[in-house]
């Protein structure tokens, strides 16, 4: 199934969580969705027989410059070798989004790094701390608007 | 040497008390000199490198270590209990140093030639537990109480397979002294127990036992002095240096000179027990290789070629896991070592 | 054995009288250059290259430098690799563990300053000598064997004209 077959199942299915289909790019055409339905349309992804996305190849987080973030899934199917990609838009003002770390575990730790990198925050994680930075770091550097902070426990961090 | 030295010092007799010691205790400190370096050396050479030769062509290496060693700084964790701290290294290194009263470095010089000298060994040996529990525990780290324990209990299980192996060879000897265990074994190669002992031609029957014995007991004191494949407890990449962590020095210096005298000890017993001590292979085919000189010189080739095939084992098998230790002493080596006791029971009352 | 011949042939006298002293300053500094034991503290690219110059064919034993995972028996230790902020912390725990006298050389670009992250690396620590006192620097990125082997051995002469007797050299 391509990718526009997929979004009106699923706008059949989710016909006010699903909100857009972007397909006139030169990039892959994606699915936007909304924050708050998202782990139950992934779920649905998942275990529906046409579709059955069992693998979610990648979670991203994009900082767009204009008080938004996003954050995209890349998702494949082993069973019917098609792939699927979906976004979802956040105000930067309240970044929230739903895990889908109970769909699948992969997500876990790949939210943790959205959080650490970019500050998406994720509802419900089982374990949400950052991952790559310390734990007492301020900040979240790959924004687009970040400041590296001066000194870190004493030691001085630029250049 | 005791004799000599009393019947030569009338009633000063207390003095020889303090002179006989002392040839013992120069070796020990000399081979432990050479043994860190030959070790470095043998296996740089196996790693087609060369070891040490920058310091003084090499020889001084282990000379600048001690001095290193005695330049550091002492520093003991703050929650560790100080006395038993500062004990246990030298707990260690003092009884692995009383065994060797009891070997025989040829007919003219065994320490004391007590009637239970082998079971004196093994049962000094093992209070190097006691030291090596001791630091695991005063250190205050849970790192190293995991090493100490292991290293507990890796040492207890392997006393058995040795002591059974042990026992085979005083099965033969009737005598549990060590010097009679080598004079029994005078006159030639063929009369060594590792061959089967002196006896008719029918102990052609014992070799592959009494040899099996010979290395079960390698293999089991192997484990004692935890060496390599037998490790775990100071294993370097698994829980850093065990027990000997959080010493620092002179300390750390001296648990490094217990476990080479220590290699050094189990190497020498094993040469007394089956491959026949200070006696010459030629046996009285050549009288000349009899006299006490050339005792102590084939002696010293016997336990170094022990210690050479123990350096040459550390730098060529991988580590065993605690678990494989463990399996491979309770379900392979006592089993069989009580089934070569039993062989060799038989053997001996049929005869 | 030139350093044995050395201590009974020094009649050199020195404002305090005192030569016996200078030569077991000597012997001293002799024996804490020969035997440098390292603490193994390989963090990134540069491990590489120091394990090389531990392998076979650029040897680290031949000068009597033998790796020790624990940092109470080290008196020497090799930055090598970036030292993030993460690590810095640890880093500094780790040497105030080991026991005077202790040396450090700091392998490679990132840990001299910071390397190729100086300029937008907001997780790199730019240069280990932020947080401990470094003695040797070599540069490189990562460094060859044979420079990090000549860094040993610009340490090994700071060693020798060291002086705990006498105050006024440094």
């Amino acid at each position: 199934m391509n990718s526009n077959e997929i979004y009106n199942l699923l706008k059949s299915f989710f016909p006010d969580a699903v909100i857009d289909y972007k397909d006139d790019k030169p990039v892959e055409p994606y699915i936007i969705v909304s924050a708050k339905e998202i782990d139950k349309i992934c779920l649905f992804l998942r275990d529906e027989e046409n579709l059955q996305f069992d693998y979610l190849s990648c979670l991203s987080s994009v900082d767009f410059d204009n008080d938004n973030l996003a954050a995209v899934y890349n998702l494949y199917s082993f069973v019917h070798n098609h792939k699927l990609n979906i976004k979802v838009i956040v105000p930067k003002s309240d970044p929230v989004i739903k895990t889908v770390s109970s769909v699948w575990n992969t997500a876990n730790w790949h939210e943790r790094e959205a959080y650490d990198l970019m500050g998406i925050i994720f509802d419900e994680h089982p374990d949400f701390r950052r991952i790559l930075l310390p734990d007492d770091w301020e900040g979240y550097p790959l924004r687009k608007d970040y400041k590296v902070q001066e000194f870190y426990n004493g030691m001085k961090v630029p250049y | 040497m005791f004799d000599y030295l009393t019947s030569l010092l009338g009633d000063l007799n207390i003095i020889a008390y303090f002179i006989v010691p002392v040839p013992a205790l120069l070796f020990v400190s000399i081979f432990t000199l050479f043994a860190v370096l030959a070790e470095r050396k043998i296996s740089a050479y196996m790693q087609d490198r060369y070891g040490p030769n920058r310091t003084g062509k090499g020889i001084l290496q282990t000379v600048a270590d001690m001095a290193k060693l005695i330049q550091k700084e002492f520093i003991s964790p703050s929650h560790a209990d100080r006395w038993l701290f500062e004990l246990a290294p030298f707990i260690v290194f003092a009884s692995v140093f009383m065994g060797y009263a009891v070997i025989p470095f040829a007919t003219v010089y065994v320490g004391t030639d007590l009637n239970l000298g082998l079971f004196y060994f093994f049962a000094i040996t093992s209070l190097s537990v006691i030291g090596i529990l001791i630091a695991g525990w005063a250190s205050h780290n849970k790192y190293t109480l995991i090493g100490a324990m292991r290293s507990a209990a890796q040492i207890v299980s392997y006393e058995i397979p040795a002591v059974l192996s042990a026992l085979t060879v005083v099965m033969f000897a009737g005598t549990l002294s060590m010097q009679s265990i080598v004079v029994a074994q005078s006159g030639g190669i063929h009369n060594w127990y590792v061959f089967g002992g002196p006896g008719d031609v029918s102990r052609i029957l014992m070799i592959p036992f009494m040899a099996a014995s010979c290395l079960i007991f390698f293999i089991a004191t192997l484990a004692e002095t935890n060496r390599t494949p037998f490790d775990i407890p100071e294993g370097e990449s698994e829980i850093v240096a065990g027990f000997n962590l959080e010493y620092s020095g002179m300390k750390f210096a001296f648990f490094f000179f217990a476990e080479y005298s220590q290699m050094f000890a189990v190497a020498a017993v094993l040469s007394t027990l089956f491959l026949g001590g200070w006696q010459s292979p030629f046996g009285n085919l050549i009288p000349v290789l009899n006299t006490p000189l050339f005792q102590i010189f084939w002696f010293l080739l016997k336990g170094l070629l022990i210690v050479y095939v123990q350096m040459w084992l550390r730098w060529t098998l991988p580590r065993l896991r605690v678990d494989q230790l463990m399996t491979m002493c309770w379900k392979y080596l006592i089993p069989i070592t009580l089934i070569i006791v039993l062989i060799v029971g038989f053997y001996l009352v049929i005869r | 054995m030139r350093y044995l011949n050395r201590l009974d042939s020094k009649i050199k006298q020195y404002e305090h009288g005192n030569f016996v002293v200078t030569s077991v300053d000597k012997f001293l500094n002799w024996a804490r250059l020969s035997s440098m034991w390292q603490m193994t503290f390989g963090l990134a690219c540069c491990a590489i290259e120091m394990m090389a110059t531990s392998a076979s064919h650029y040897d680290f034993d031949r000068f009597g430098i033998i790796p020790r995972p624990s940092p109470r028996h080290a008196d020497m230790i090799i930055i090598s690799g970036t030292v993030t902020l993460k690590m810095a912390t640890r880093i500094k725990k780790l040497y105030d563990q080991m026991p005077e006298p202790k040396y450090i050389i700091s392998m490679g670009s990132c840990s001299n300053c910071g390397g190729p992250y100086w300029e937008h690396g907001y997780h790199v620590l730019k240069g280990i000598d932020r947080i401990i006192p470094v003695d040797v620097y070599v540069p490189g990125c990562p460094p060859r064997p044979e420079a990090l082997l000549e860094g040993v051995l610009k340490l090994q002469d700071k060693i020798r004209n060291q002086s705990t007797y006498k105050k006024n050299k440094a």
